[in-house]
């Protein structure tokens, strides 16, 4: 005797599942942060050897960087709920608008460091230099790589038809791209704020 | 393959709706701004400013947790992801905490 | 100027033809390796291996990988330990011995990298695969495709060091690689950078298996089995998931600073420029302690099923168990200073670091207890697995009890970096870890291959590894109090001789141990048939693994059972009547299974041409690897095809044959 596939009672929440998992490497990913301000923070105690960062932080040019991805994480927002009420071609747009937001801060941040090096804060220079862009670059890398990220969900939103696929990927997506935007918040108090008192 | 008649899933967190988005930005963004123009303008003391900077992060971390990624305490899986973050919370305090204060002994002792 | 983007550092140079112990272990693999793919082809079985292994997403046939590579590695690392115990032996006095130093610190180098990467975490890591799935009453791991990947990373880190040992050379500067002996200064060549990389890359895979371990034991138990009613075995392997997702991203950031060090000129772990050394060695044992910890708590668990089942009685303490583990899981967070007590701290600090690594004996302790009332008027079987667990009582009893007394800084200040603390986390890591993955082998042995191991042999080679071990390491611990230092290519006094004699002795002895051990497997294979486990329950097991055939169908349970007691399965045997029932009477449905995939094999493989290319600085390659990488994981998300139904017709006919077989 057989039966067709059904929901038995024990089935398994498969996309519940998998954002769990996805949320488990976030956790991870906060410790690898974690380490990586602690070593900022040990490098960069005050009287540390090298040129000070104080002298090359423009808080200006960072407030700015802050509000483009503060603003990209809101955009996100619009398109997840947007995503939700069925409405692709406005979800697609915000994410497209995540996208532009997001790139604008890496080119601000690819910027900051080109003109950081060329006035003599190259990472090279100095422990606490070091420890410096290893911090804030380690964060654009996963900014530009959500950004790829975003481009591949807004070609899946085109292509795949699998809705709850695509509301499980929004969702991870989602919860990665705000957490890059909580790590930054701790990056430009840490870094930024504190390093040009 | 879709199961459209599968229960709803259960992500753990509230559901996302656009007041709660809104206020959440709003706060983000004043939260964000203080603390630049407290240190721009040299409003307090070191000390002070230090307080105020990383309470203003703390602040906005919650914001952003509770509108934005809307954790919460309502289904099962939303509680496992709390004592989730707890935990790893409570494990980066020790880590963190205890590498500075081993590192802060150390340098002290060194010099 | 394409030639150097293509080839990088690269050049024929990089074989170092001119040593000869290295050109016979390159011949010898190379000799392996042929053979194997020889073998292979021989016999018309590239399809079968690719198709239903190298693209598996089955835990059972990861599981069993896993432990290849594990048994594989463990002959290479153990070659180290004979050659390091053979120089000792000789070394005294006017002899130096026949190794030169700069080759000896690469084998003391890759033989801590190759026992805790290659050998302890993957065998800890195949015998969780094979076992968790079927001790919850899953189907599989909550992430099958990552498994996959998860595995075939951890092989191809494996294979760089394997690489490392013929083009180019490995690091020499210990398996934890201190700056600044490992920084560009006093190690210019390639062996640190091998060493990164390799475990960068295997880094993520373990990583990737921690997530999947937690996720699979969360929310994938059977219907009825609450937290409070898993096997310890899965509490264990819960908490050691959690330890390595909480302590493996610190190793990440660790080894990549290092890198960035190397590669980029940076000043993280300097001596000049403002670098802090101290801050890599105080991160690498944030890591290095919960890693100790990783490989234990799984191997505690295996006790408390082997324990069980081998005094056919209920383990003692389920609850307090369940609380030791946790508060294993919390402490061993809290301890991870007492690695370098002697590296300037002050006595504050020191103490309590030592305080808190006192602390965490005590849940151990309990373990130990409950362990021992569980056999206490048990009805006990001293098969393989349990021979183990008994010698695992008093072996690690001592390591531990030496562990607990070098917390004490004061004594830690004489025993540091010395023989005796060599000693001690040999005789935690064999008598605990090693020792209690041995009873897990032997335990699931049947379970995952469909007939026994032999009893005699597995007795005999017990015999050698217990005794061996004990002539090997405990002549180190009255080396260790006497003032001799560890990693030693040489030494003066020639009063230490006999005792480092007695240690190669010691290691003579495990060697026939493992060639026991290997004719253990290669005698059962060849007399399957009559070492068949027909029942599935070859100990008379209390877990859920034991309720299917041996090996299990690939969609492990036709039903998923209801867990409502802890060792439900045991009572079930008990009180069914009849135990078994017929599949003709039985309705089944069609169960989905995952598809397999190359994908993440693919994805390890250009991993590792990144990996490679980076070491040796060739630009060109290291690009493709990387854009393979990233190309390989959004193409897999575009594969809509991932999964299939097995029909319920063709579960009953597995079903019925293993009914059959079962009754004859």
């Amino acid at each position: 005797m057989s039966q067709p596939a059904t929901l038995e009672a024990h089935h398994h929440d498969g996309p519940g599942t998998d954002v769990f998992g996805f949320w488990i490497y976030i956790l991870t990913d906060c410790v690898l942060f974690g380490s990586l301000f602690a070593t900022f923070i040990v490098l960069n105690y005050p009287g540390a050897y090298g040129p000070q960062l104080k002298e090359f932080i423009q808080l200006p040019y960072v407030l700015t960087e802050t509000f483009l991805l503060l603003g990209s994480n809101f955009t996100f927002g619009l398109a997840m709920m947007t995503f939700y009420k069925r409405k692709m071609a406005w979800s697609k747009l915000f994410l497209l608008l995540t996208i532009i937001l997001g790139a604008g801060f890496v080119l601000m941040e690819i910027n900051e460091f080109y003109h950081f090096v060329h006035e003599g804060y190259s990472w090279q220079v100095s422990g606490a230099a070091s420890a410096f862009y290893g911090l804030v670059a380690t964060h654009g890398l996963h900014v530009s790589v959500g950004l790829l990220w975003i481009l591949v969900m807004i070609i899946q939103l085109s292509v795949t038809k699998n809705v709850r696929l695509n509301e499980k990927r929004m969702i991870m997506l989602g919860i990665f791209w705000n957490f890059l935007d909580i790590v930054w918040i701790f990056v430009f108090t840490t870094v930024y704020l504190q390093g040009a008192l | 393959m879709s199961n459209i008649d599968a229960p709803e899933s259960d992500f753990g967190t509230g559901k996302k709706t656009f007041s709660v988005y809104l206020t959440g930005i709003v706060l983000c963004a004043l939260l964000t701004m203080m603390p630049f123009y407290i240190v721009m303008h040299s409003v307090l003391s070191r000390t002070n400013t230090l307080f105020a900077i990383y309470g203003f992060a703390i602040l906005q971390f919650f914001v952003q947790v509770i509108c934005f990624l809307r954790l919460n305490s309502k289904t099962e899986q939303g509680r496992t992801n709390i004592m989730a973050f707890i935990f790893t919370v409570i494990i980066l305090v020790v880590v963190v905490g205890g590498s500075l204060w081993i590192m802060w002994n150390l340098n002290s002792r060194m010099m | 100027m394409l030639k150097e983007l293509i080839l990088g550092n690269l050049s024929l140079e990089a074989i170092p033809l001119d040593e000869p112990i290295i050109v016979a272990a390159g011949v010898f693999m190379a000799i392996g390796m042929f053979v194997v793919l020889v073998g292979i082809t021989a016999f018309k079985k590239w399809g079968c291996i690719w198709n239903e292994w190298v693209c598996s997403v089955d835990h059972k046939k990861i599981g069993i990988m896993y432990l290849i590579l594990s048994g594989v590695m463990l002959l290479r690392g153990f070659s180290d330990a004979l050659l390091m115990r053979s120089q000792q032996a000789i070394a005294a006095d006017t002899s130096m011995g026949y190794l030169p130093p700069e080759h000896y610190d690469q084998i003391f180098t890759a033989h801590g990298v190759i026992m805790i990467f290659f050998v302890a975490m993957p065998f800890m890591i195949g015998l969780m695969n094979i076992a968790i799935p079927l001790q919850i009453g899953a189907r599989d791991v909550a992430y099958p495709y990552l498994n996959s990947l998860s595995f075939w990373m951890t092989f191809v880190a494996a294979m760089l060091v394997n690489l490392s040992l013929v083009v180019g050379s490995f690091a020499a500067t210990g398996w934890l690689a201190y700056p600044p002996l490992s920084g560009l200064k006093f190690s210019p060549g390639v062996g640190v950078d091998y060493y990164v990389w390799a475990l960068q890359i295997g880094g993520v895979g373990t990583l990737l298996g921690g997530i999947n371990f937690i996720a699979t034991i969360l929310k994938m138990r059977c219907p009825g089995m609450t937290l409070m009613k898993m096997p310890i075995f899965v509490w264990s392997v819960l908490c050691a998931s959690i330890l390595i997702c909480l302590a493996f991203p610190i190793l990440t950031v660790s080894l990549g600073l290092l890198e960035l060090d190397r590669m980029m000129g940076m000043h993280f772990f300097t001596q000049l420029h403002g670098g802090n050394i101290m801050m890599y060695i105080n991160l690498i044992w944030a890591w290095g302690h919960p890693e100790v910890y990783i490989l234990i708590l799984p191997a505690f668990g295996i006790f408390s099923e082997v324990v069980a089942t081998f005094s056919r009685k209920r383990l003692f303490g389920y609850t307090t168990m369940v609380y030791a583990i946790g508060v294993i899981t919390f402490l061993s967070f809290v301890v991870w200073l007492h690695h370098f007590f002697t590296m300037g701290a002050s006595a504050n600090v020191n103490a309590f670091f030592g305080i808190a690594t006192m602390i965490i004996a005590i849940p151990t302790g309990v373990k130990v207890f409950n362990w021992l009332f569980t056999m206490y008027r048990g009805s006990i079987r001293l098969d393989t697995p349990m021979l183990w667990v008994v010698a695992f009582f008093t072996t690690f009893a001592i390591g531990g009890m030496t562990g607990v007394l070098m917390a004490l800084p004061p004594v830690d200040f004489h025993t540091h970096n010395s023989l005796f603390n060599v000693a001690h986390f040999h005789n935690t890591i064999i008598g605990g870890v090693l020792f209690g993955y041995f009873a897990g082998f032997v335990y699931w042995f049947p379970k995952a291959f469909g007939f026994q191991l032999d009893e005699r042999l597995g007795k005999i080679s017990f015999g050698f590894w217990v005794s061996g071990f004990y002539f090997a390491f405990m002549p180190l611990y009255v080396l260790g109090l006497q003032g001799v230092m560890r990693r030693l290519v040489h030494y003066d006094n020639v009063a230490y001789q006999p005792y480092f004699i007695v240690a190669a002795f010691g290691a003579v002895l495990i060697l026939i141990g493992v060639g026991f051990q290997i004719l253990q497997i290669v005698y059962s294979v060849k007399h399957r048939e009559k070492l068949r486990d027909k029942t599935g329950d070859a100990w008379n097991g209390r877990t859920y693994e034991w309720s299917i055939s041996s090996p299990p169908p690939v969609y492990n349970f036709a039903k998923i059972p209801t867990a409502n007691r802890i060792d439900e399965f045991w009572y079930e045997k008990e009180e069914k009547d009849p135990a078994h029932v017929h599949p003709n009477d039985t309705c089944f449905e069609d169960i989905h299974m995952p598809k397999n995939t190359s994908a993440g094999f693919f994805i390890a493989v250009f991993s590792g041409i990144l990996g490679f290319a980076m070491i040796w600085q060739m630009w060109l390659p290291a690009i493709f690897g990387l854009v393979g990488v990233i190309f390989t994981v959004i193409l897999r998300t575009f594969n809509n095809d991932t999964d299939y139904y097995i029909k319920a017709d063709t579960v009953k006919q597995i079903e019925l044959a293993h009914y059959k077989e079962m009754l004859s």
